[in-house]
């Protein structure tokens, strides 16, 4: 009997020192893992760098660790700049720093959206929340917002500062023409000399004939026919042949063929894409006016007369 | 030198030692923590080969789960606003945040898999039979409530794939007849998924599921216990009583005609001679330890490898295509397809009969079997006992027959829910740029 027990004992004791060792190196991968971050290595990055261009106070100050803004009001956890940590060094970091310590280009947009009341994913799109590469510009699985980048702007035939404008219009959806959303202007002229209304209504005025299109950014992109689509199968591509040729892409349709120019039926496409049920609250809607008067060409001494074109402070 | 290091740790870890046999087993039962266990088991449930022990690796990812799920708590808020951002929160900015969140994942999933495993062990041992019933339908109810643990808690992420997952799950129950719709009304809370139905799942998956699992374990426990230890103790005891031990021969017994041997045959209560049996502890109390860290190790190391599926934030006017249930509960959507028959534009759909009638009468099926057997007590306690066969032949075809539903489902299943072999091309879904 005692012999039988003995092989029971040394055979699960050497059992548990086996799982025991297997149990420690794996708990040492955790923390290895958990400690090798990629935002890690551009946080002790940084503060050499802006040692180097003479802010030697500002980098002793630098705490690592995760970074981001946070605006509750319209659902920003933005991350980002636990790796981009040169974004508003812009007067002190060259704009020649590789990404993602590159300061972010001083735009004149920049000054009416500050980082803290914007963030970065309202105009740039992405996974604010994510800390990981892959993560944050292409998202995970199902995660169809991604970050509106050079390369995926390229592929839609645009710059990366003409597809953001899409963005732009989440706000700027009722002005009827912006500073520097030249893409979302013509847009917006187009659909006004195309007389789009006869047929598509747009927050309750138009006609019936065609589908409503006050949301048409939300649409499901697989009740799309693609058939007829010879480009790339995204809503996007859709938007754009549809407009182009409305009778090749949809056989039944009674749209017209509007012959648009390719920069024409992307510009549409831009505000169709950008009309999408989002809440963002109103002191974050410009005035329509101020935005139409500043786009009023001010050497007629005329427009800077009119009253609307006084500039209201938000 | 090992015997001199083994002396030293006792001299300097124990203030005491056991001196008999009898102080040895008063130590078990005297001890909070040990008298759960009796002071001896049978030497046979020790055999690894005989049970697998896959209930006490079911009770480690219970505890697992539990550790896990009350630390993920700390974070998670039940809201259909907050819900994806903070399990976005977990997974990115969370210390350890994304390994708590795989491991009670994978544990989950795991312990689906492990208690039905646990469930055919039992079956293909015949380890059921008497008294033992009684603990055959506490099994199969703590095997549903697995299930719909795992099920209540694969919508509190919020993303698309728990929303549609949910959406196809309780359709089905939608289907029962007269009581469905109303069971439908009760899961979602309302007509249609959202912060009623959030909120219902996340207090069956945080409260109600867990205790009842926790109380049904003890009573489970408790059964074993009282029903004479694990079902192999009754071949054992079989065995003993067939072979009678060898005794020296004496002529007086047979002489005044007392017995028909040559000795009185003297046995233990339980039929089970000493040599049968070891100490529980350490022997079982080391033993369980052993297989909760085996368990434990491997789901961390699932949890390390593989990251818990999450994807976009829910969007009810998006279906994803397709949607699929969880896997476990798959192989019911893949009957409910393939039972659905179209003829022209008339459909007749497939839920009630492969969503509802089929997996209650396999259920019922499943509860009455300790009643249904009829095979000789002689099958108890061994593995795949050739005077069972049929029996055996019967679980092992169902069960292949759902594995196989489930993996055309997982697998094989692509948009409009339409086969596609592994390596075919599967048409794009459109991206949005």
């Amino acid at each position: 009997m005692a012999e039988k027990n003995e092989s029971l004992e040394t055979k699960d004791f050497a059992g548990m020192v086996a799982m025991s060792i297997v149990f420690l190196v794996l708990v040492a991968v955790c923390f290895w893992r958990e400690f090798s971050t990629e935002w890690g290595g551009y946080q002790r990055e940084f503060p050499q760098l802006l040692g180097h261009y003479g802010k030697a106070e500002d980098a002793r100050d630098f705490r690592p660790g995760i970074q981001q803004i946070w605006i509750p009001k319209i659902g920003v956890t933005d991350r980002c700049i636990s790796c981009h940590l040169g974004y508003e060094w812009s007067s002190v970091l060259p704009a020649t720093i590789a990404e993602p310590l590159k300061p972010h280009p001083m735009n004149d947009w920049l000054a009416k959206h500050e980082f803290a009341r914007f963030g970065c994913t309202p105009c740039h799109g992405g996974d604010g929340a994510a800390t990981t590469i892959a993560g944050a510009h292409q998202g995970g699985t199902g995660w169809d917002d991604p970050m509106l980048s050079r390369a995926l702007a390229a592929q839609n035939g645009l710059t990366m500062k003409e597809m953001i404008q899409m963005r732009c219009n989440f706000c700027h959806r009722h002005d009827v023409a912006t500073p520097g959303m030249e893409e979302i202007n013509l847009a917006k002229q187009l659909f006004k000399k195309k007389k789009c209304l006869v047929c598509h209504i747009v927050e309750g005025r138009g006609g019936a004939t065609g589908p409503e299109l006050t949301y048409e950014g939300d649409r499901n992109p697989e009740l799309l026919n693609f058939a007829h689509v010879k480009g790339a199968h995204t809503f996007f591509n859709w938007n754009v042949e549809h407009l182009t040729l409305a009778s090749v892409v949809s056989p039944d349709t009674q749209m017209p063929d509007f012959n648009l120019q390719p920069q024409e039926s992307r510009a549409l496409t831009l505000l169709l894409l950008s009309w999408r049920r989002l809440t963002y609250p109103p002191e974050y809607i410009p005035d329509p006016q101020v935005a139409a008067a500043a786009m009023q060409p001010s050497p007629t001494p005329t427009a800077t007369a009119t009253p609307t074109a006084t500039p209201v402070a938000h | 030198m090992g015997d001199q290091i083994k002396a030293l740790w006792r001299k300097t870890s124990w203030a005491w030692s056991p001196a008999s046999e009898r102080e040895s087993s008063e130590a078990i039962v005297k001890n909070f923590w040990l008298h759960w266990f009796p002071a001896k088991v049978a030497r046979a449930s020790m055999d690894w080969n005989y049970s697998f022990w896959l209930g006490t690796a079911s009770a480690s990812l219970l505890l697992i789960l539990t550790i896990t799920g009350v630390m993920l708590m700390f974070f998670y808020v039940p809201s259909t606003e907050r819900a994806y951002g903070s399990i976005k929160d977990l997974e990115y900015a969370v210390s350890f945040g994304r390994l708590l969140r795989n491991q009670h994942r994978w544990a989950a999933e795991g312990m689906v898999a492990v208690v039905y495993i646990h469930m055919a062990r039992v079956f293909f041992t015949g380890a059921y039979r008497g008294t033992r019933a009684i603990n055959w339908v506490v099994g199969v109810v703590l095997f549903l409530a697995t299930l719909f643990l795992s099920f209540t808690g694969y919508l509190l992420p919020w993303d698309q794939l728990a929303f549609w997952a949910i959406t196809v799950g309780t359709s089905i129950a939608k289907q029962a007849p007269l009581v469905g719709p109303t069971i439908q009304f009760l899961l979602l809370g309302g007509n249609e998924i959202g912060q009623q139905t959030l909120l219902r799942f996340y207090v069956l998956h945080v409260f109600f599921l867990p205790v009842l699992v926790w109380v049904l374990f003890a009573y489970h426990m408790w059964r074993v216990r009282k029903d004479g230890g694990l079902a192999v103790i009754e071949r054992v005891r079989n065995e003993r009583v067939m072979a009678p031990k060898a005794t020296p021969k004496t002529k007086s017994y047979s002489l005044f005609g007392l017995t028909p041997g040559t000795s009185v045959q003297v046995m233990s209560s339980t039929g089970l001679e000493e040599s049968d049996q070891v100490f529980s502890s350490p022997n079982m109390s080391r033993r369980i330890a052993l297989v909760f860290l085996v368990v434990f190790n491997l789901t961390l190391l699932a949890a390390i490898i593989f990251n818990a599926p999450l994807e976009g934030l829910a969007n009810p006017s998006v279906t994803p295509n397709p949607a699929k249930a969880p896997w476990y509960f798959v192989w019911l959507q893949e009957l409910v397809a393939s039972t659905t028959v179209r003829m022209g534009d008339f459909t007749v759909s497939g839920a009630l009969l492969g969503g509802i009638l089929l997996p209650g009468f396999l259920l019922a099926v499943l509860t009455m079997w300790p009643w249904l057997d009829r095979s000789p007590r002689s099958a108890e306690g061994r593995w795949l006992a050739p005077e069972r066969k049929r029996q055996n032949a019967t679980f092992a075809v169902a069960t292949l027959a759902i594995i196989i539903l489930i993996m055309v489902g997982v697998y094989l299943r692509g948009p409009y829910w339409r086969l596609y072999w592994p390596g075919q091309p599967r048409p794009e879904t459109p991206r949005l740029y």
